[in-house]
């Protein structure tokens, strides 16, 4: 038992959850961005569906993993235009447009892999480019730094980057202190003269960006293929990591390093036996236990401090 | 609901339509004859119509689950995975109880459905109103719990032993009569009438539809007035879960007999954005769903006799919900308009 438990356990595990992590991570940037703003982005699983059919598409016709990528981040600006402007020109409720585009997303890709691809189900082809790993050859040599700092995905790296360049623009610049504002309070935004609307729509054309680039990853870097629906709930989880990490992009980016753990280790015990159901459904009950402790943490703190006031002696 | 909003569905429906030519169009195929046989494939013919209403059952009722919890002010977004739950405890009644008589068996197993889809809604309710657990997050995420489990159980206890991850037949006497052989129209239909009306009564016409009510509209307004809001909530979020079982429920007693592995696929998602359009409105819901099964049934239809694809049938439905959500896209050249109009009176 001891030596199963170690084999789940192992140094392994740590690529395992880098990499089950970084489509989630994505997912979650391009979330948090938006919830800065405070608009709830669930979108992101359609806008990354769009980015991995576009990335396998490109991919396939010309080759090239850096054209496919930038297509793939294009046409997440382009969906989230749409989403930008219902929600900011048109008044729709941003859940909704969200819904619908997911929604969209299933459906048209479905219609495109059938008239485009000319198959059904999933598209692989070997002429498929993906985007590449990074391998440092004298790291091979040895297995445990081999699996610790080597062939990881390009996004799996610069995912990490991304994260702390974004911390950077929210926290530390005008613009994320404007993005912010927005968000906290967008009349007293407009009063002080920011322009909330555009504030905004860049928020929602950033998310955009991210999320397809998000698809592209999912699609050629995590895997090697499209197939329908692939992102599966990926997008949402994303949405429950920024959601855990309270819209910060590095604990954002802790939560789906949580769920990614949650999910290898899954893949680990389907090895002993135990019903895949059950592992599978691991990271999604993970989600709404850590959350549900979070807040109540939240809540007994607030308690604490109003009580703490209560029992001034002047009160 | 405003009559603004019905125009607003109303041009939805035909920029959609339009757009969809256009790409029928494109594709090498007659837009007009591809929407003939979308109509034809939804209204003539006893089969064609029936397999409209067997799939405007369960989108009503995913539309009614999904109104009722925003009529409290949550999104029940849950509604497939209560429709799941409610789907596997029906069916387990159905296969489990085998000297019933029809009268005892069908409302026992509907019961059943409804208490586990009320059950399993009540989870996120009580997150949400003890430890403001965001519920739209919460009910997303216990849809793939709802999933994983009972397919877990059909390929497990519950496994027909049929090689197909089903559980086993139920009896017959938990079987709704079909109203319209061959299509699997059946009596579901008027139990789902039936639903739309009481909640319609429930919600207008009682006292406890006035709490709910009002809880949705000021939750601290209905705690000054005495009214235990979380309680309230608690129980709206239960009677949209119970609905959503219910959707379930019928779906197993008179579509497929057993329950299978995955069947829904969407069906509480298509409800819910039925209800988004609808604003929540319970008449609304019922066209908005009614139009959208047409849509659905047609594009089997059509697929067959034009060879337009039906995910392209699927693509037009979400940009007719698109259009349908923004709320200003028509209403703006109204108002261009009536301020010419003035403009003209002025001068």
């Amino acid at each position: 038992m001891l030596d199963r438990i170690a084999s789940i356990f192992d140094y392994t595990l740590i690529h395992a959850t880098i990499r089950s992590s970084t489509p989630i991570l994505l997912a979650a940037l391009s979330a948090v961005i938006t919830q800065q703003a405070n608009i709830l982005n669930v979108g992101v699983e359609g806008i990354m569906l769009f980015g991995a059919f576009t990335a396998v598409c490109v991919s396939f016709f010309t080759g090239s993993w850096i054209l496919a990528v930038l297509a793939a981040m294009a046409v997440g600006v382009l969906v989230s235009t749409i989403i930008g402007f219902a929600h900011l020109k048109y008044k729709a409720d941003v859940f909704a447009v969200g819904t619908v585009i997911n929604m969209l997303a299933i459906a048209l890709t479905r219609f495109l892999l059938n008239t485009i691809l000319k198959s059904s189900g999933s598209f692989y082809s070997a002429e498929i480019v993906p985007i590449p790993t990074i391998n440092i050859r004298f790291l091979e040599k040895i297995p445990v730094l081999d699996s610790l700092f080597n062939k990881y995905s390009l996004f799996e790296v610069l995912g990490i980057v991304i994260v702390f360049i974004l911390w950077y623009a929210l926290y530390k610049t005008v613009w994320g202190l404007r993005i912010r504002s927005v968000g906290l309070n967008p009349m007293a935004a407009e009063t002080a003269g920011l322009n909330v609307f555009k504030a905004k729509f860049q928020v929602i054309l950033i998310s955009g960006m991210l999320g397809g680039m998000a698809g592209a990853h999912l699609s050629l870097g995590y895997s090697k293929l499209f197939a329908e629906n692939m992102t599966n709930g990926r997008g949402f989880m994303g949405v429950a990591a920024m959601f855990f990490g309270g819209a910060n992009p590095v604990f954002a980016w802790i939560g789906s390093l949580i769920f990614g753990l949650a999910d290898s280790i899954g893949a680990r015990l389907q090895a002993y036996g135990l019903p895949s159901q059950f592992i599978l459904m691991i990271p999604y009950i993970a989600t709404i236990a850590i959350l549900t402790i979070s807040l109540a943490s939240r809540i007994r703190q607030e308690r604490k401090q109003k009580s703490s006031l209560n029992n001034l002696p002047n009160n | 609901m405003k009559k603004s909003n019905y125009i607003n569905a109303i041009l939805s429906i035909l920029v959609a339509l339009i757009i969809g030519g256009i790409v029928v169009a494109f594709m090498g195929h007659n837009p007009l004859e591809a929407f003939a046989q979308l109509f034809r494939g939804a209204f003539v013919g006893k089969f064609n119509f029936g397999t409209t209403l067997e799939k405007f059952v369960p989108l009503l009722l995913a539309g009614l689950a999904f109104a009722v919890s925003s009529k409290i002010a949550v999104f029940n977004v849950g509604v497939e995975g209560q429709l799941y739950l409610g789907a596997m405890a029906a069916a387990w009644v159905g296969f489990t109880f085998s000297n019933l008589s029809k009268v005892v068996h069908i409302p026992l197993a509907i019961l059943a459905g409804m208490l586990a889809g009320a059950l399993f809604a009540a989870i996120p309710a009580i997150l949400k109103v003890y430890f403001r657990v965001n519920e739209v997050l919460t009910t997303m995420l216990l849809n793939y719990v709802a999933q994983y489990l009972t397919s877990y159980l059909v390929n497990n206890p519950f496994s027909g032993g049929t090689g197909v991850a089903q559980s086993p037949p139920i009896y017959e006497s938990a079987i709704l009569t079909r109203i319209m052989p061959p299509s699997r129209a059946n009596t579901g239909l008027f139990i789902a009438l039936g639903m739309l009306v009481f909640i319609y009564w429930l919600f207008y016409k009682t006292t406890v539809g006035y709490k709910l009510r009002s809880v949705g509209l000021n939750r601290d307004f209905t705690d000054y007035i005495g009214v235990n809001s979380r309680k309230a909530i608690i129980l709206g979020m239960m009677l949209s879960g119970a609905i959503g079982g219910l959707a379930g429920a019928i779906e197993v007693m008179g579509i497929h007999h057993s329950f299978l592995d995955n069947f829904s696929s969407g069906i509480g998602f298509d409800g819910m954005l039925a209800a988004l359009i609808a604003k929540s409105d319970f008449g609304m819901v019922a066209i908005i769903s009614f139009f959208i099964a047409s849509l659905k049934s047609g594009a089997l239809a059509m697929e067959r006799y034009t060879g337009v694809p039906k995910s392209l049938i699927d693509a037009i439905i979400a940009v007719f919900i698109l259009f349908a959500t923004m709320e200003g896209l028509f209403q703006l050249k109204r108002r261009m308009k009536s301020k010419k109009e003035v403009d003209e009176h002025v001068g």
